[in-house]
């Protein structure tokens, strides 16, 4: 009764790979029933689900496995490779890019029993086993007066194992860096089954770095099954800032000359004036302004440090601590799909990244080419993650489709206009919420030549192309 | 001050408003909304980390917002209303930590049960229910004992609840002890149950009747205070029998409650870590109160636990009837993060006592651990 949209094919051994699958692993870790097929239709790609609204999904696996431990991982890839049936992985299925839908059927394999977690204190490691739950482990260490400072909007749904196949990255980022920053060792599972282990050390020269293979991979290359990370002391200190900017210029200036002196924020973000009016409306002197948001951390002698910094170099009203409470308070928040896609309205939020040469450019030109699409009711931005070379824009776009416009052809509407204003404006297609099926279009024009090097790689480590086919388009 | 949704207008242009724009308009005035159900179905599962199934079973389909789409799915008529496909639904330990998470503040055990009760209407019941059931119906009790005690007569009644009745009748004694000492004269009755079962695995009807027998014994015995050592029965008298018009004369309280500040100045040693009883904390809205009592006493350090709230396993009456080695994993997982605290643990629900007490983890109700430091 459920239609499938983008289902390609249905795996022609899956009878055998479910039989084995059985046998290998019991039938309390592995589901054909229709709820659990459902379930694992779909991850949080947006449109799809005003799919889901009219009684349509994605695609359906065959079958669904929950592994207990990285052996387990080992008997699916086998099996998959022996039957020569796909496979995906799965974590928090938070990813909105499509990443994890199973469009050529057969085994989705859901990692969140596997949740173990150490921690080497002298040594600031932390050992998790990646379906450990995000809020979970921040929780876990935070108790044990340490962070791993990885702190992304979907810290409540998402899994470690999600945070590296994604490259995710937190929104404490500009101190504690991305997932990438915080990888020391890694263990995955690839075709045909077997462990790849890289033990995690301060820093390593053994050849090309093979840990970061997996980093933003996506599932195409195998099942992550653990990660060592770095954590930090709990910060002792903490100060709050913000600002009321007369242009995004002027915020985004500020910002740069911060980094460029060494101060690291662990939280900046820049609103431009839409979105200041949208968050910050309570507070007056903001409206109508750019606002920007920043939190300073760490050991007490360079917070303060780090927080003369950015008084000495930002340009805009000292709107005090009370905005960034709101903001912690509210940063979590994430009810607008749930207010408005029943009710026809397609919504979605694009995240680039560019050099500061390129910024306010690329930011005028995004906005104003999903503006350009019919039934845009408006376009917005925030700046959420920084580097002394450049920054992130979040870009959020909201419309109804005109007449005789599907809700998927309007979306797609959008997004090539933003893509496109992206890349000829000097921006990479995406800073952390990765390509999945959607981008994958766009990541072969941004890679260029490196796309066929990608698909490779693919290739002489997956040659039956069974992990998480399709992916990224490789 | 602009109004939270002023940016919007300002965005939403005269020509948006002829092509659409008019709906966002009702929509953010209030006048146009989205139902419940499908809200939770569309939400990326921003409460996925205080459902204490979904950290433990790792199943999507038992996952806060994965409930709501099966259930929503079911609604739609896409999902058939089948035992397969209710038993996730079922994976519920109706501890609402879901909702303190929640920007719309929904329970996920509310938006779903709408759908666990048309399947008990319509005779879609899983045995291990029928069995609990049937107990209900013949003894009013939810393991079946059949109880010929008379009927006492004062001002205070204590009511014991089915499980520590059964199960931890010693707590009973504890408890009647502990309440003379503080001035309380209290009877019993012969006790029927307060049909909170029957309420979380969908049998309204049952609950109904319990409710309203419940209701006549304890208003027939003119007491003046009902106090219970079952937070479930509490919340129950409490909160679920107003909501279904079942009046209860006498003020219903939770031992817990009317504890206070009579412990404090008490003297202990030692260190303890406490297990908030989520119909307690969260469904009598008394999320502070066991903290409090035991920072009140001299001399004890009371280390917080990992996570403040965090259902035994055993809540719901379902999971611990379909999927026994779940509600026992999530115990286990919660000893691990009381541990983190504490090896002695302070609770104040027998349910909450007989699922996490264990060799590595030493779990006393508030009643005893009053009743000792008043001593014995």
């Amino acid at each position: 009764m459920l239609d499938e949209i983008m289902k390609k094919s249905k795996p022609k051994n899956i009878e055998n790979a479910i039989k084995k699958l059985s046998e290998k692993l019991g039938n309390k870790k592995i589901s054909i029933k229709p709820a659990d097929l459902f379930s694992y239709s779909h991850d949080y790609w947006l449109i799809t689900f005003h799919w889901l609204l009219q009684g349509k999904v994605p695609a359906f696996p065959d079958v669904v496995v929950w592994p207990e431990s990285r052996e387990d991982v080992v008997e699916i890839v086998k099996i998959a490779h022996e039957e020569g049936v796909p496979v995906y992985p799965y974590g928090g299925g938070s990813g909105v890019l499509g990443g994890a839908i199973p469009e050529y059927g057969g085994i989705v394999v859901d990692v969140k029993r596997m949740r173990s977690v150490q921690v080497h204190e002298e040594d600031l490691v932390v050992e998790a086993e990646t379906g450990i739950n995000g809020h979970y482990l921040e929780e876990y260490l935070n108790k044990r007066g340490y962070t791993l400072g990885q702190i992304p909007q979907s810290l409540y749904p998402s899994t470690l194992g999600g945070w590296i196949a994604t490259k995710a990255i937190g929104q404490f980022s500009t101190k504690y860096g991305g997932i990438e920053d915080m990888l020391l060792g890694i263990e995955a599972v690839i075709p045909p089954g077997k462990i790849v282990e890289l033990k995690p050390h301060p820093r390593t020269a053994t050849g090309p770095d093979l840990r970061k293979l997996f980093v933003g991979s996506e599932g195409i290359f195998g099942i992550i099954t653990k990660a060592w990370l770095k954590i930090w002391p709990y910060p002792e200190e903490r100060f709050l800032m913000s600002f009321a900017s007369e242009t995004l210029e002027d915020a985004l200036d500020s910002v740069r000359r911060i980094l460029r002196r060494g101060a690291k924020p662990a939280v900046v973000r820049i609103y431009d004036k839409i979105e200041t009016k949208r968050h910050f409306y309570k507070f007056d002197e903001m409206y109508g302004k750019v606002g920007t948001v920043i939190i300073v951390e760490g050991d007490p002698k360079i917070a303060r440090t780090e927080k003369e910094i950015v008084e000495e170099e930002f340009k805009g009203k000292p709107m005090g601590e009370e905005p960034v409470k709101h903001w912690l308070e509210t940063r979590f928040i994430v009810k607008e799909v749930s207010e408005f896609a029943p009710l026809g309205v397609v919504i979605d939020t694009i995240e680039v990244a560019v050099n500061w040469s390129n910024a306010a450019k690329l930011y005028y030109n995004v906005v104003n080419a999903m503006k350009s699409v019919k039934g845009v009711l408006f376009a917005s931005a925030h700046a959420s993650h920084f580097y002394p070379q450049g920054v992130c824009f979040y870009f959020t776009f909201a419309g109804l489709p005109p007449k005789n416009v599907s809700a998927t052809e309007f979306y797609n509407q959008v997004w090539d206009k933003a893509m496109k204003a992206t890349l000829e404006s000097g921006g990479t297609i995406s800073h952390h919420h990765g390509i999945g099926r959607h981008r994958a279009k766009w990541l072969a024009e941004e890679l260029d030549g490196a796309y066929e090097l990608l698909k490779k790689i693919k290739h002489v480590i997956d040659e039956k192309n069974i992990i998480n086919p399709g992916n990224m388009g490789v | 001050m602009p109004g939270k949704w002023d940016w919007l207008k300002d965005e939403i242009g005269f020509s948006n408003l002829l092509t659409g724009g008019k709906m966002l308009l009702k929509v953010i005035s209030g006048k146009l909304s989205v139902d419940d159900l499908t809200k939770c179905a569309l939400c990326p599962n921003m409460c996925r980390h205080t459902c204490p199934v979904s950290i433990v079973d790792g199943r999507e389909t038992t996952s806060p917002a994965g409930k709501a789409r099966v259930a929503f799915m079911i609604r739609e008529g896409r999902l058939e209303l089948n035992l397969e496909n209710l038993e996730p639904l079922y994976m519920c330990l109706s501890c609402n930590i879901c909702t303190l998470y929640c920007p719309f503040e929904f329970s996920v055990a509310d938006l779903t049960r709408p759908i666990n009760e048309e399947a008990v209407k319509k005779g879609v019941v899983f045995e291990e229910f029928k069995k609990v059931f049937e107990n209900l119906e013949n003894y009013g009790d939810v393991y079946g004992a059949k109880s010929e005690e008379e009927n006492g007569k004062g001002k205070v009644l204590y009511i014991r609840g089915c499980t520590i009745r059964n199960e931890l009748p010693e707590l009973s004694e504890k408890a009647l002890s502990l309440l003379k000492k503080l001035g309380f004269e209290v009877f019993t009755i012969n006790e029927t149950c307060c049909g909170i079962p029957a309420y979380n695995l969908g049998n309204v009807e049952l609950f109904k009747k319990l409710a309203d027998e419940n209701a006549k014994k304890i208003n027939q015995s003119k007491a003046e205070l009902v106090i219970t050592s079952c937070p479930s029965c509490a919340y129950a008298y409490r909160v679920l029998y107003p909501k279904y018009g079942v009046k209860l004369k006498p003020k219903v309280v939770h031992i817990t409650e009317i504890l206070g500040d009579r412990l404090k100045g008490l003297k202990a040693e030692g260190e303890v870590t406490y297990h908030n009883p989520c119909k307690l904390a969260l469904g009598l809205d008394q999320k502070e109160l066991l903290k409090d009592i035991l920072n009140k006493i001299e001399g004890l350090t009371v280390k917080e636990p990992r996570k403040e709230f965090f259902c035994c396993g055993y809540g719901g009456s379902a999971i611990s009837r379909l999927n026994p080695e779940l509600a026992e994993e999530i115990a286990q997982e919660r000893r691990k993060q009381l541990k983190d605290g504490a090896d002695k643990v302070i609770t104040a629900c027998p349910s909450c006592k007989l699922a996490l007490n264990s060799d590595e983890l030493e779990v006393l109700d508030i009643v005893e651990f009053a009743h000792q430091l008043l001593g014995e």
